[in-house]
C-alpha cells in the first residue's frame, strides 16, 4: 500500500512519522530541500524534491501506484491543483486535502462529485473552534475532545489541594458518591500517565481525565467540586480564520467578545462582518491596550494569532492580570513539552488536528476513532465490539484487561453506558477505551482490531 | 554517543555472522574435507563474542531508537572491523595460515570484496574455506549491513544512517520508500545475477562448486578464485567473456539494473553515468587491444581477449586476471593504473573513487573555468539533468582529496618500510580501491604473502577505507568525533 503526502510541513511530517511507524510505504514530495533531508534523516520514507502539483514529480513519485494522496501543504492551491493533477494521471488514486479557505466552504461538495472528486476535504479550523469552545466554556477544563458524534465527551482537570476529590482513592468512590461516580480514565502525575484501578488515589497537582455524556458534564463538574459559570465576556488576539470564526459563534452564543487585530485592513473586513463584536485595531501583546480595555474583568483570553511567540506572551500576560482563562494556539509541536513549565495548559493546534482528522480518515475497518492525548502517550480508541473478540458477551470483571488500559464507555443503541464491573458489552455495541502507548498493542488483540491506516 | 546501544546493534551483526558460519559448516562436514572443527569454533567464539556484546549492551525504547549521523558511522565502521576480525577465525583456525596478520588480512580483503590474497597454494585449502572466502566477498559486496536491513526489520528508523553509511554512492538513493523493502530489492537483483552466472559458468563446463564460487565473487567485484592462477587456469575464451559481461553488470548501479527489471530497458542508456562507464570500458578495451595487438599477442582475437578482460576487471575493480599485465607495454599498464583510481558506478558494488564523483568533479572544474570567463555566470553541477547540491559536491571534493590525501601517505608508509615505489603504490592503490592484484611484487602474478605484516594492517586498513566510502572510517580517527 503506497501513500503520497504532498508538503513536509508540520502535518505532512506528522502524518508521514505515523504511517512509516505502521510499515506502510510513504513517499512525501516537497519543495523545501532543507525539509526534505531532514525527513529523509528522520524517517523510513522516500523523500522526493520538487513541487506536488507537478505532473513530472508526481509521476516520479509512483502516483500511478499510489492507492491515496494526500494534498497537506500550507497553500490550498496546491493541493487542489495536486489532486486535479492526480484525477488526470491517476484517477482510481483516492484522494484527500486539507482547504482552509472559508470561500471554499460552500464548493467542498462540488469537489468531491466533480472534477477533481477529492474523496475527502479536511478544515481543521472548524474542529479546532469546536474545541476552543470545550475549553472556554469549562475553564477548569484543560483538555476536552467528543466521541460518538459529540455525546461522550472526556475532559481533563487539574485538581487542587481544595478539591473534595484531593487525598481520595478510587475504592472510596462508590461509597461517597453512590451511582453518579465519575469515570476516571486517566491520572497524569509528573508527565507519567496512570490508568487507575481501585487502589490507585488522587493527589493534588494531578491531572484527571474523566468521561461524561456529554450534557451530563456540569453534574460531573459538580462532583469534582466545581461550579461552572458561563463565561460572559471573552477577548480574542488575532483575527485570522480560527479568530473571525470562533467570534462568530460567540456572538451567537451571547457573549460579549472583543477581538484585537495587528492588521488596519483585516481589521474594517471583520468589522464588516461581525455584529456585535468590538473589533479592535492593535498590537496583542502591548500591555497598554489590555489596560485600557479592563482585561481584568474579561472572563477568557483566546490568543489565535499565526505566531507561537505572540500568543503565548498573550496568555502569560493575561494570567499576569489575572484572566486564569486562557487558550493559546501552538503551531510548533516541539514546543508542547515546555508549556506547562511555564504555566500555559490549554493549547490548541490546528496542524495537530489536522493530522489527528487525517489519520482518522484513513483508518480502516473496526475502528472508528482514536485521539492521542498528551504528547501521544496516551490514546483514546473508538471500535466496534466484535463477536469473536474476548470481551463480548461476559462481565467486565471476568475479562482479563490488560494492564493499562481500561474500558471507558459503552454505546448500544445511540445510549451512553458508563460500564461497572457488571457490565456486558454485546457484539455490534461501539465501544471506548483508554490506553498507555504500550498497552495499545494487546488492546489490539483483546478487541481483535488492528489500529492500523487503510 | 550511546555506546551500549551502540554495541547491541555490532552484537546482532556478530550473530548474523555466525548464523552465516554454519553454511561453510555443513558444507565441510557433507564434504567431509576435514574443516568442520574450525568452523565450529569460529563460530562458538563469534556467537559468544556476540551474546557477551549482547549482555553488555543496554536495550532501548522504541523512542530512542533513533541513530544519528554520528552513531550510524561508528556502527558501520565498528561492525565492518568486528565482522573483519570474526570472519578471520576460520582461515586463523585452518592449517593454511599461520599468524593473526594473515588470517585478518584474508578476511577483510574478502570483505571489502578487494580480492588480495596471502595463501600461496590455493588448491591446496579445503573445499568449505575455499568456499567461506568466496561466500565473505559475497556478504560483502551489497553489504552486510543492507541484508540485516533486509532480513531483520529492527532498525526501522535510525536504518537510513547505516544504509547511507555502508552503501558506496555520494548520494544513496532508496529504490522504494520503505528502507526494509530496498534492501530487500538490492538483495534480490543481486542474489539473481550471481544464480544467472553460476548456471551459465556451469553449463561452459565448469565444476559446480568452482562455478558459484566465481559467481559469488564475480558479483561483489571481489577477484576470489579458488584457483591459483584465477580464471586464466581455464584459458577458455567462453569463460572470459561471460565474466567480462558479468563484470561490467556488477559495476553497473544497481538502482539501474531494478529500473530495468521493472520494464525499462533503456534506463542504462539513460543515466549519464552508466553511460560514461560503459564508454570507459570500451575506450579502454580498444587502447589495450591495439597496444597489444603486434606486441605482446599476435592474433587481433586474442588481443581482443585479454585487453578487454584486464580492462574491465581492473575498472570494475574486480581484480581477477588472466594474464599478467606487468608484462604489457607502458601505455596499457599506464591505462590500467588509472583505472585503479577511478571504478565502478556509484551505488554498484565495485570500489574506486566511483564514476559518478569523477563526472561530478569534472563538470565541477569546468565551471570554474567557465567562471573565470564569465563572472557574473550562475549555473549548477548537472547530473543526469539533475541539479548536484553544493552540500554533494563539497563531500564529493572532500572525497577525492582525502583519497589522493591517502594513497600518498599510505604509499609513503609503505615505501618506509623497504618497498620500492612501484609495489608501494600500487599495493595501496590497489587496496584502496578494492581491486586485488596491484603492481611490481604484488602484481597479477604475485601475491601478498611476502609483505612485512606491519604494511598488511596498513593495507588492510586501507581496504576498509576504501570499502566504506572514506569518511565511514577516518571519522574514527578525527578527535572530536570521541568528544
Amino acid at each position: 500500500m503506497k501513500i503520497i503526502i504532498v508538503g513536509a510541513g508540520e502535518v505532512g511530517y506528522n502524518i508521514a512519522s505515523r504511517l512509516a511507524s505502521e510499515n506502510k510505504q510513504v513517499v512525501v514530495i516537497e519543495k523545501n530541500p532543507e525539509l526534505a533531508r531532514v525527513l529523509f534523516e528522520d524517517l523510513d520514507v522516500q523523500v522526493i524534491e520538487g513541487s506536488g502539483s507537478s505532473p513530472a514529480t508526481l509521476t516520479r513519485a509512483g502516483i500511478q501506484e499510489t492507492a491515496i494522496l494526500l494534498a497537506v501543504t500550507d497553500s490550498d492551491e496546491i493541493n487542489l491543483t495536486a489532486c486535479l493533477v492526480t484525477n488526470l494521471l491517476s484517477p482510481s488514486t483516492k484522494k484527500l486535502a486539507r482547504i482552509r479557505n472559508t470561500d471554499f466552504d460552500a464548493y467542498h461538495e462540488a469537489f468531491k462529485n466533480q472534477i477533481p472528486y477529492i474523496d475527502t476535504i479536511i478544515n481543521p479550523e472548524i474542529e479546532v473552534v469546536k474545541t476552543i469552545r470545550r475549553l472556554v466554556d469549562i475553564p477548569q477544563a484543560l483538555d476536552a475532545g467528543d466521541f460518538a458524534d459529540g455525546k461522550v465527551r472526556y475532559t481533563g482537570i487539574r485538581i487542587d489541594a481544595a478539591s473534595v476529590m484531593a487525598g481520595m482513592c478510587l475504592n472510596d468512590f462508590q461509597e461517597r458518591f453512590g451511582e453518579s461516580r465519575p469515570l476516571i480514565a486517566a491520572i497524569i502525575r509528573k508527565n507519567e500517565v496512570i490508568v487507575p484501578r481501585g487502589d490507585d488515589c488522587i493527589f493534588p497537582g494531578d491531572l484527571v481525565y474523566f468521561v461524561s455524556h456529554a450534557d451530563q458534564i456540569h453534574d460531573t463538574l459538580k462532583i469534582f467540586g466545581i461550579q461552572v459559570k458561563p463565561i460572559q465576556s471573552a477577548l480574542i488576539v488575532g483575527g485570522g480564520r480560527i479568530g473571525a470564526r470562533l467570534a462568530g459563534q460567540m456572538e451567537k452564543d451571547g457573549i460579549k467578545t472583543r477581538l484585537i487585530e495587528a492588521s488596519k485592513t483585516r481589521c474594517l473586513e471583520l468589522a464588516e462582518q461581525m455584529d456585535n463584536t468590538v473589533v479592535l485595531h492593535g498590537d496583542g501583546s502591548d500591555q497598554k491596550l489590555f489596560l485600557e480595555e479592563n482585561l481584568n474583568q474579561i472572563d477568557a483570553v483566546i490568543s489565535v494569532t499565526d505566531d507561537d511567540e505572540t500568543n503565548v506572551l498573550v496568555s502569560l500576560l493575561a494570567k499576569n492580570l489575572g484572566v486564569e482563562n486562557t487558550v493559546t494556539r501552538i503551531g510548533k509541536s516541539s514546543y508542547y513539552p515546555f508549556l506547562t513549565t511555564i504555566g500555559i495548559e490549554k493549547v490548541v493546534s490546528p496542524r495537530l488536528s489536522a493530522v489527528s482528522s487525517i489519520l482518522q480518515n484513513v483508518r480502516q475497518g473496526k475502528v472508528l476513532s482514536d485521539i492521542s492525548i498528551f504528547g501521544e502517550r496516551g490514546e483514546f480508541i473508538q471500535a466496534i465490539a466484535l463477536e469473536t473478540s474476548d470481551i463480548t458477551d461476559r462481565p467486565l470483571k471476568t475479562i482479563d484487561v490488560p494492564k493499562g488500559a481500561l474500558l471507558v464507555c459503552i454505546i448500544r443503541n445511540g445510549n451512553i453506558i458508563i460500564p461497572t464491573g457488571e457490565s456486558v458489552v454485546t457484539p455490534g455495541d461501539q465501544i471506548i477505551v483508554f490506553a498507555v502507548k504500550q498497552a495499545i498493542k494487546k488492546m489490539e488483540k483483546l478487541l481483535t482490531v488492528k489500529l492500523e491506516f487503510f | 554517543m550511546r555506546w551500549r546501544y551502540i554495541s547491541g546493534i555490532i552484537s546482532l551483526f556478530l550473530l548474523v555472522l555466525a548464523l552465516i558460519m554454519a553454511i561453510p559448516l555443513l558444507m565441510s562436514i557433507v564434504f567431509k574435507d576435514g574443516a568442520h572443527v574450525s568452523f565450529m569454533w569460529s563460530m562458538v567464539t563469534t556467537a559468544a563474542a556476540g551474546l557477551l556484546l549482547k549482555l553488555l549492551s543496554r536495550h532501548m525504547d522504541e523512542d530512542a531508537r533513533f541513530i544519528n549521523q554520528k552513531e550510524g558511522m561508528a556502527v558501520v565502521a565498528l561492525s565492518w572491523t568486528a565482522i573483519g576480525v570474526f570472519g578471520a577465525l576460520p582461515f586463523y583456525f585452518s592449517p593454511d595460515f599461520s599468524s593473526v596478520t594473515d588470517a585478518v588480512f584474508e578476511s577483510i580483503s574478502g570483505f571489502t570484496t578487494t580480492g588480495s590474497s596471502v595463501m600461496t597454494n590455493i588448491e591446496a585449502a579445503s573445499p568449505s574455506l575455499l568456499f567461506w572466502r568466496s561466500l565473505i566477498q559475497w556478504l560483502g559486496g551489497m553489504g552486510i549491513i543492507v541484508l540485516s536491513l533486509a532480513i531483520l526489520p529492527f532498525l526501522g528508523v535510525g536504518g537510513i544512517q547505516l544504509y547511507k553509511a555502508e552503501v558506496p554512492s555520494p548520494v544513496p538513493d532508496k529504490l522504494s520508500p520503505r528502507l526494509s523493502d530496498s534492501a530487500k530489492i538490492l538483495w534480490m537483483v543481486y542474489a539473481g545475477l550471481t544464480l544467472l552466472l553460476a548456471i551459465l559458468l556451469a553449463i561452459g563446463g565448469m565444476s559446480v562448486f568452482e562455478s558459484i564460487c566465481h559467481a559469488l565473487t564475480t558479483l561483489p567485484t571481489g577477484g576470489f578464485s579458488p584457483k591459483n592462477s584465477s580464471i586464466a587456469h581455464y584459458d577458455s575464451a567462453y569463460f572470459d567473456y561471460v565474466m567480462v559481461v558479468f563484470m561490467v553488470l556488477a559495476g553497473i548501479n544497481f538502482s539501474l539494473h531494478f529500473q530495468m527489471l521493472r520494464g525499462k530497458p533503456l534506463a542504462f542508456f539513460k543515466d549519464t553515468e552508466c553511460k560514461i562507464f560503459l564508454g570507459l570500458a570500451l575506450l579502454f578495451t580498444l587502447a589495450i587491444t591495439l597496444d597489444l595487438y603486434g606486441s605482446v599477442y599476435d592474433s587481433f582475437a586474442a588481443a581482443v581477449r585479454y585487453a578487454s578482460f584486464q580492462a574491465v576487471s581492473i575498472l570494475t575493480t574486480t581484480g581477477y586476471a588472466t594474464a599478467d599485465y606487468e608484462l604489457f607495454p607502458g601505455l596499457s599498464q599506464v591505462i590500467l593504473f588509472a583505472c585503479m583510481f577511478m571504478g565502478a558506478s556509484a551505488g554498484s558494488t565495485g570500489g574506486g573513487m566511483k564514476i559518478a564523483r569523477l563526472i561530478v568533479c569534472c563538470k565541477f572544474a569546468y565551471r570554474e573555468l567557465f567562471r573565470l570567463i564569465h563572472p557574473r555566470n550562475v549555473r549548477h553541477v548537472k547530473l543526469n539533468r539533475m541539479k548536484v547540491s553544493e552540500d554533494v559536491l563539497r563531500s564529493i571534493m572532500g572525497f577525492l582529496a582525502l583519497y589522493l590525501f591517502l594513497f600518498v601517505a599510505a604509499s609513503a608508509v609503505m615505501a618506509a618500510m623497504g618497498l620500492d615505489l612501484v609495489t608501494a603504490s600500487g599495493a595501496v592503490a590497489s587496496c584502496l580501491g578494492n581491486i586485488g592484484p596491484g603492481f611490481g611484487t604484488v602484481g597479477p602474478a604475485e601475491n601478498f604473502a611476502h609483505l612485512p605484516a606491519m604494511a598488511k594492517w596498513v593495507l588492510a586498513w586501507c581496504m576498509l577505507l576504501g570499502r566504506l566510502e572514506i569518511y565511514t572510517v577516518i571519522i574514527l580517527v578525527v578527535p572530536e568525533f570521541w568528544k
